[in-house]
């Protein structure tokens, strides 16, 4: 697979604040590249050196072979970009502010329009093409910024936490555009978000914490490395399972009648289950998922070029 | 950069309250000039024939000189917003210059400015018109037309330096109020010229709007002036333009119609290159 996009020892300081410290990456072409963090991990700071907006330190970024800082106006043209905020003008319909933009990207009239015809279909906003901006609800407004963000048919589509804010339903479809999208066309999604199940899906996931990169993988691989699927127990006889739990060497947790026992194989719950049988009231089974792989990523850092170490 | 202009317009003229604002400063002096502003003008000359006509001619052409100010100023505001609103963000992510970007504010606050100064001299026009005065002919008009453009263009560079150094919607709006009000002295509309102090005089004279308000005096009221002074001595009407702001005098001698509009063209260029150099140091 071809890297379209690859960070070499970036890092970027305001002042004596480190935001980005010394990190290296890479994303594959056509994947669906995650990268997450908390507030201040230094991931806006990453994606506007990456779109040109701001000037690294240290470290060499590029983009589909372009070089940022010496090539801006060809990476410009490789990438679409949907913001977290709103940015397209409110006062403005939908195909105003779409035949605006589009004409930064050196179209002729007639591309323009049928770019916008082409990007509307996409999204399915034909019917508010011609209302305000400022007047669509949350979700429609997002289906305008990433038509917006995919009028000039960009390579790369960087989506900057594009669903916070939005409900349930909205984000829901919000996603289905996005998967369909990058299935049909084959473009390469660079997603930054909070929801960290919408992470779950992706080729790759980076996590990045106070500027540096501290754990990278496929979804499975960190999982594997920072959880494991939980079965909990709940028992009437805390005395006797805990006895027959220790005698069988079996690892657990216990906080009153719950007894947790990590699996290292989910199919491993079934033995369990069987073998203590008449200790159990109720049971369940969760599997491990990313959001456990956030919340126990602490303390670890990460080999920038071989991959997950633990220190 | 066309349609960068475009949309600029577009957002200028759909914000009611911008327009509105845009053009306070003007109500404010025209209802205080219908209050007392322009009695007590009137009461403060001497007696002369067509004396009602030349004065409002003079107030016209002050009213034209603050509306190319602040109509431009409230076209650059959507800038500021830009900047506030981060909006910047989406048009510097797109494959287009940050030169062209500029362009295509100062394009749509030039058309704004001169858009709206047309429409209040037109509106003057009709004024005139209406209350018994003789209108503007079409030479005059075409005359004032390329006055505005000159006038729109100086008073468009001075702003663009100004709102370079703006970065919240607040603190531009609050600057644009100070601006409105400062215009009406250094337009002087609100006192004569000649009814300030030296030292004031000469500051008020560096201001591009006080060229502007001085070419739109002498193309709008010559005419009345020979009328009104044609009995009277030359050096009674060199007073009368000195005082009012018609022509000014510096180090001893008097300007004319082709020291403004060299003046403006001056300082266009002056503010368009100071601004162009600010731009440049914030963007490294």
């Amino acid at each position: 697979m071809n890297k379209i996009i690859e960070v070499n020892r970036l890092s970027k300081s305001f002042g004596k604040v480190k935001a980005v410290n010394d990190i290296s990456f890479y994303v594959e072409e056509g994947s669906l590249f995650s990268f997450l963090g908390t507030n201040g991990a230094g991931k806006s700071t990453t994606i506007s050196i990456l779109l040109t907006l701001l000037k690294q330190d240290q470290g060499i970024v590029s983009v589909n072979g372009y070089t940022v800082g010496k090539h801006d106006l060809a990476i410009r043209q490789e990438i679409g970009v949907v913001f977290q905020e709103s940015l397209l003008d409110p006062l403005l319909t939908v195909i105003e502010n779409l035949t605006i933009r589009g004409s930064f990207y050196g179209m002729s009239k007639l591309e323009r329009n049928d770019a916008i015809i082409r990007v509307m279909d996409v999204v399915d906003i034909q019917s508010i093409s011609n209302r305000p901006y400022g007047k669509l609800s949350g979700g429609q407004r997002r289906r305008v910024d990433i038509a917006r963000a995919l009028i000039h048919k960009p390579n790369i589509l960087i989506l900057d936490e594009p669903t916070t804010g939005l409900d349930p339903q909205s984000r829901k479809n919000i996603w289905e555009t996005i998967l369909q999208l990058q299935g049909t066309t084959g473009m390469t999604v660079f997603l930054t978000t909070h929801y960290i199940e919408e992470a779950a899906g992706s080729d790759y996931v980076v996590v990045m914490k106070e500027g540096r990169i501290v754990a990278k993988g496929t979804p499975e691989q960190l999982k594997n490395e920072y959880s494991t699927d939980l079965l909990t127990i709940s028992t009437n006889m805390e005395n006797e399972l805990r006895s027959a739990l220790v005698e069988n060497g079996v690892k657990f947790k216990d906080e009153k009648s719950l007894f947790y026992l990590p699996l290292e194989h989910t199919k491993d719950a079934i033995r369990i289950l069987e073998e203590f049988t008449p200790y159990i009231s109720s049971f369940e089974v969760k599997k491990s998922s990313l959001d456990d792989v956030f919340i126990a990523i602490n303390g670890k850092v990460v080999d920038q070029d071989d991959g997950i170490r633990k220190t | 950069m066309m349609a960068f202009a475009k949309r600029n317009v577009l957002l200028y003229f759909r914000d009611k309250t911008t327009v509105f604002f845009s053009l306070l400063a003007v109500i404010i002096l025209i209802v205080l000039y219908v209050l007392f502003l322009g009695e007590m003008t009137f009461k403060g000359l001497p007696d002369f024939p067509s004396k009602k006509a030349l004065l409002t001619a003079w107030f016209i052409a002050g009213i034209l000189a603050v509306t190319s100010m602040t109509t431009t100023l409230g076209s650059f505001g959507i800038l500021v917003e830009d900047r506030a609103n981060k909006t910047y963000m989406d048009f510097y992510s797109s494959p287009i210059t940050r030169m062209r970007l500029v362009g295509g504010y100062i394009i749509s606050a030039a058309f704004v400015g001169f858009i709206m100064c047309m429409f209040t001299l037109l509106a003057s026009n009709v004024f005139l018109f209406i209350s018994g005065e003789t209108a503007l002919s079409f030479r005059k008009l075409l005359e004032a037309g390329g006055s505005i453009f000159l006038s729109v263009l100086a008073s468009g560079s001075m702003v663009l330096l100004l709102v370079s150094f703006f970065k919240t919607s607040n603190a531009f709006a609050a600057a644009s109020t100070v601006i409105g009000t400062l215009l009406g002295f250094l337009a002087g509309i609100y006192i004569p010229i000649g009814g300030l102090p030296d030292y004031i005089q000469a500051v008020v004279k560096l201001f591009p709007v006080s060229h502007s308000a001085a070419l739109f005096r002498q193309l709008l009221m010559d005419d009345l002036l020979l009328d009104a002074f044609s009995k009277s001595p030359a050096e009674m009407k060199q007073a009368f333009k000195i005082d009012m702001g018609i022509l000014y005098e510096i180090n001893g001698r008097q300007t004319s119609k082709l020291f403004s509009v060299l003046y403006l063209c001056f300082t266009t260029l002056l503010f368009f290159g100071l601004s162009l150099l600010v731009m440049k140091r914030k963007n490294k």
